[in-house]
């Protein structure tokens, strides 16, 4: 099974580092191959909003950058791992900025799923979502965003999230017990 | 006498001058004209093209007694440039603590229902938390589709509502009040039945590419999957 890490920390941060060393770790020690993009070391362009990924180039990002790559990897793996500190409740600037070019991977066009208007998929399939939220503290209110975020974003992507949150500070072997008892039930493509 | 002499108005959506966004925004600051009160707009992502460290932002954000930004939603969230101008903007807040200043936003999402913002309005209240800001609230609107391109007084009937909740937020905002939840309500109205917007956006998308030729190629798969 393939998985792809998207770490969305700032350059220098060094207790994000440690989080990913031990995410992939755990994730190797069970059994997963993993393709990993840090992403604040990548130049990517912002999207530009154009819908160019839709009517001027189906499925591909008008922007030749890693953008398109990052968008390839997430359509070739089973799980995305979405690494994060938790920003107002939501992704860091540096890993949205990724997120948003991967929307070549969904159709221009609209169903309905549950009850509410989505994008269809491009894919029949698409990777689970794992998003790993690291907090400065406890707070509910970024919690509740976090987790909500991670739900909705699979769901525009007819798959199925899962979110793990975390404090700076927390002991590792606790952060990995955590994350090996999620993996076990994460799963693969939805 | 109302306290708000300077407003700022930010406007998220790279599309800029183009985009929906703009429409609302201009139109919501110019319901807040009054002899006195000084405004201000900036383009996010222009800003921090020109300057990375977000200066102009910070000090345009330091200057004025009310911020409004106006943002189109990207999937569920806020886009990149807006993210990372909260991040600069709470950063400078937490150290350079003035007095209080007021925060609202206005999202549009290409999504009929205006609900499907909640989640974003919620990030953007946790923001001004954060950078301890007043959150005075936030307006969402689904269907903006519908308004691309076009400037609100020239969209006819069908943003009726639009405009009339933006004159509500506008009037309780230049006194430095919440939204009212009049506003908010009328926002979420939607601009047409939800059938007659999907059947104008999927032969929109059908029409585009179709003038780019590649009308057959709209749900090629170019990638593999596992």
């Amino acid at each position: 099974m393939k998985a792809l890490i998207l770490n969305g920390a700032k350059g220098g941060d060094a207790w994000m580092a440690t989080i990913h060393r031990a995410v992939s770790k755990t994730m190797r020690a069970a059994g997963w191959e993993l393709r990993e993009f840090i992403l604040a070391d990548e130049p990517i362009a912002d999207c530009m909003g154009c819908f160019g990924c839709w009517v001027k180039t189906p499925g591909v990002c008008v922007i030749p950058d890693l953008g398109r790559d990052v968008a390839e990897a997430v359509i070739g793996s089973d799980l995305l791992v979405l690494l994060t500190p938790v920003t107002f409740g939501g992704y860091s600037s540096i890993l949205k900025k990724a997120i948003d070019r991967i929307i070549p991977l969904l159709s221009p066009f609209f169903m309905k799923i549950h009850g509410e208007v989505h994008h269809q998929g491009r894919y029949d399939r698409y990777p689970s979502f794992l998003g790993i939220g690291v907090m400065q503290s406890d707070d509910e209110e970024s919690t509740r965003l976090f987790t909500t975020l991670i739900e909705r974003n699979a769901l525009n992507y007819q798959s199925t999230g899962k979110s793990l949150l975390v404090t700076r500070g927390e002991a590792i072997p606790s952060i990995e017990a955590k994350l090996a008892a999620m993996l076990n039930s994460a799963g693969g493509r939805s | 006498m109302s306290s708000i002499k300077k407003v700022l108005l930010l406007i998220g959506s790279p599309r800029a001058g183009r985009s929906v966004s703009n429409a609302l925004g201009e139109y919501l600051v110019s319901q807040m004209a009054a002899p006195g009160v000084k405004q201000e707009k900036i383009f996010i992502q222009q800003a921090l093209k020109k300057d990375p460290t977000g200066t102009i932002l910070i000090n345009a954000f330091a200057d004025a007694d009310i911020v409004l930004l106006a943002f189109p939603l990207y999937a569920d969230s806020l886009p990149h440039p807006v993210i990372e101008a909260f991040e600069l903007l709470s950063a400078s807040s937490r150290e350079n603590r003035q007095g209080q200043k007021s925060f609202a936003v206005l999202c549009n999402s290409g999504f009929p229902e205006a609900g499907q913002s909640r989640l974003a309005l919620g990030m953007c209240r946790q923001f001004a938390k954060e950078s301890g800001l007043a959150w005075k609230g936030g307006l969402a609107m689904g269907g903006g589709g519908a308004l691309e391109g076009r400037d609100l007084d020239k969209a006819g009937g069908m943003a009726r509502n639009i405009r009339k909740a933006l004159q509500t937020a506008a009037a309780a905002l230049a006194e430095n009040r919440d939204v009212p939840a009049e506003a908010m309500n009328l926002m979420a109205r939607p601009m047409m039945p939800t059938w007659l917007y999907l059947f104008m956006g999927n032969l929109g998308w059908r029409i585009r590419a179709r003038r780019n030729g590649v009308g057959p190629k709209l749900c090629e798969k170019p990638y593999k999957t596992p």
